[in-house]
C-alpha cells in the first residue's frame, strides 16, 4: 500500500469496538487489550487448523502456520485470503468437519 | 458524503422512465447521473455521462467483487470537475445499469477506490420490476432474480396497466426472494421518490424507520394488501439452489469482535453466495445497537446508533443467500460464538433463538 492510500484510507469494520466511544477513555478497554481480544478469538477459530495470529505492533497481525510460513496483514478481513495464499486451502466457516474440529478444540 | 443511488433492473422494466420522473423533480435537480447506454427514453439533463463497459479483476477478488474500471474512473472525473468549477456541483449521483448488469460490483466500486470512498457512499439501490411480464422474466432470467435479491429498494412498474391480480402475484413473488426491501408501485410518473432514493440509513432522521421496516411486513405505499407475517419475517424458503432468505435471531448480546470474526470468514468463503446482509445487532459493552449491512463481500461500515429503534432488544440478522441453507448459516455462527465464548471464559452466554 503506498503513503497515499494509506492516508486516504478507512479502518475495517472489524477493527472497530462495540461501543462507539472505546478507546477514547469512556470504554472499559484499551486499544492494546482489544486487539489481544479478538488476537485470541481469531486463534480459537484457527486452532483446528493449527494457524495462529499475533499483533504485531497494535498496527498489523502477523498469521503463522504450522510449516513455519508466515504472511503480514492489516485487519481481521485480510486473515482469511493470507491464511488461503499461505496455506493453498480455504478456511470454510461452513465445512461440517471443520466446525465439529472447532466445537472439539475448545 | 455524496450519495450513490443505484438504478437497476431487467430490460424495458422501466429504470430510464423512473430516472427521468426523477429528476424532473426539483429536489433532484442537482444529481449527476451515469447510464451505460443511452436508451429509448430520452433523457435531457445537464449531468449526463455515458459509461463504456470494461470490467477489471481484483487481484485477490472473486468475480463479484470486479471493479469496474470504467465507472470508477467515470466517477473520479465528475468529482474532479466539479471540484474544479468545471461543471456544477452536486449533491447526489444515479447510476443507472443496464437490464442485465449485476448491480453488486458497483457497490464494491465505491468501497475499494481511496478516492470515491471518501467522497461518495452507497445509498438505496433501487430495483425496477415490471408490473405485466416481471413473473416471467424473474422465472427466465437469473441476472433479474439477482437484481431483485439485492435492491434496498423494489419499484413495480406500469402498475396503471397491470391488474390487480398481476401486482399481487409479483409483489409475494418479488417479497420471498427478497423480503427487506421496500416494495412500492409507480404508474410511470407518480411515485414515492423520497422513499425511493432520499430514505436511507445514512439519514438520521428515517434510520430507525428504515431499521424497523427491515423486520416488519411490507408498508405498501398505494395500497394495503397485507401478505403478512406475524412478528418477525416468516420467510424462510430453504432451497438448494435457489435464493434463500431468513433471519438469525438471538436475545442475548452478542460479542461484537466474534462476530465479525465470523462474518468476514464467512464473506470470504461464500461472499459471491450471499446476496445480502442486513441486521441489528444487541453487542455486549455496549447499551445501544450496532446496525450492519452489506452486498456480497462488501459490508458497509456499521453504524452505531444513539438509541434502539424500538422497544425489541434482540439481535436480528438478515440473509439473502444463493443456494446456502439457514441452518448451515446457524450452525456456523453457534459454534464460532460457543467456541469463542469458551476459549475466553464466557461460556453458556450465547443460544440461538429458534
Amino acid at each position: 500500500m503506498c503513503g497515499l492510500c494509506g492516508l486516504l484510507g478507512l479502518t475495517h469494520w472489524t477493527e472497530t469496538h462495540a461501543h462507539k466511544d472505546a478507546f477514547t477513555g469512556a470504554g472499559q478497554r484499551t486499544l492494546r487489550a482489544e486487539r489481544a481480544h479478538r488476537t485470541k478469538i481469531v486463534n480459537t477459530i484457527l486452532q483446528p487448523v493449527r494457524a495462529k495470529v499475533s499483533d504485531f505492533q497494535a498496527t498489523s497481525y502477523l498469521l503463522s502456520t504450522p510449516t513455519g510460513k508466515t504472511a503480514v496483514v492489516d485487519d481481521i478481513q485480510a486473515v482469511w485470503g493470507a491464511y488461503e495464499q499461505v496455506m493453498g486451502r480455504n478456511l470454510d466457516p461452513l465445512d461440517p468437519e471443520y466446525l465439529l474440529q472447532l466445537e472439539r478444540s475448545v | 458524503m455524496i450519495p450513490v443511488n443505484v438504478i437497476t433492473g431487467f430490460l424495458g422494466s422501466g429504470k430510464t422512465t423512473l430516472l427521468r420522473e426523477v429528476l424532473r423533480k426539483p429536489e433532484f435537480s442537482d444529481t449527476a447521473v451515469i447510464v451505460n447506454e443511452f436508451g429509448e427514453v430520452g433523457l435531457d439533463h445537464i449531468l449526463l455521462e455515458e459509461v463504456e463497459e470494461g470490467v477489471l479483476l481484483l487481484e485477490s477478488g472473486c468475480i463479484c467483487c470486479t471493479i469496474r474500471s470504467d465507472l470508477r474512473d467515470t466517477i473520479r472525473d465528475l468529482q474532479a470537475r466539479a471540484a474544479s468549477g468545471a461543471i456544477p456541483k452536486f449533491s447526489r449521483l444515479v447510476v443507472e445499469t443496464t437490464g442485465l448488469a449485476d448491480p453488486a460490483p458497483i457497490a464494491s466500486t465505491l468501497a475499494a477506490d481511496p478516492i470515491i470512498r471518501n467522497h461518495f457512499r452507497i445509498g438505496n439501490i433501487i430495483c425496477t420490476l415490471d408490473g405485466m411480464s416481471g413473473l416471467a422474466t424473474l422465472a427466465n432470467h437469473p441476472e433479474a432474480e439477482k437484481q431483485l435479491a439485492i435492491a434496498d429498494r423494489i419499484l413495480l412498474t406500469k402498475a396503471d396497466i397491470a391488474d390487480g391480480s398481476q401486482i399481487d402475484r409479483l409483489r409475494i413473488h418479488a417479497r420471498s426472494i427478497n423480503p427487506v426491501a421496500q416494495l412500492a408501485l409507480s404508474d410511470g410518473q407518480w411515485f414515492d421518490a423520497g422513499l425511493l432514493i432520499e430514505e436511507d440509513l445514512n439519514d438520521p432522521e428515517t434510520r430507525a424507520q428504515e431499521i424497523q421496516r427491515w423486520f416488519k411486513p411490507d408498508h405498501d405505499h398505494h395500497d394495503h394488501h397485507d401478505h403478512s407475517h406475524h412478528g418477525h419475517h416468516d420467510h424462510s424458503h430453504d432451497k438448494v439452489d435457489g435464493l434463500n432468505s431468513f433471519v438469525v435471531d438471538y436475545d442475548t448480546p452478542i460479542d461484537w469482535t466474534v462476530f465479525g470474526v465470523w462474518l468476514t470468514a464467512l464473506l470470504h468463503s461464500h461472499g459471491d453466495r450471499i446476496l445480502r446482509v442486513k441486521g441489528i445487532l444487541n453487542v455486549r459493552e455496549s447499551e445501544t445497537p450496532v446496525v450492519l449491512h452489506g452486498v456480497q463481500h462488501v459490508m458497509h461500515p456499521p453504524l452505531h446508533l444513539d438509541k434502539w429503534p424500538g422497544e425489541d432488544r434482540g439481535s436480528h440478522v438478515i440473509f439473502i443467500t444463493r443456494g446456502i441453507s439457514e441452518q448451515a448459516i446457524r450452525h456456523s455462527l453457534e459454534v464460532f460464538l460457543s467456541a469463542a465464548a469458551r476459549a475466553t471464559g464466557e461460556a453458556g452466554q450465547v443460544q440461538a433463538v429458534v
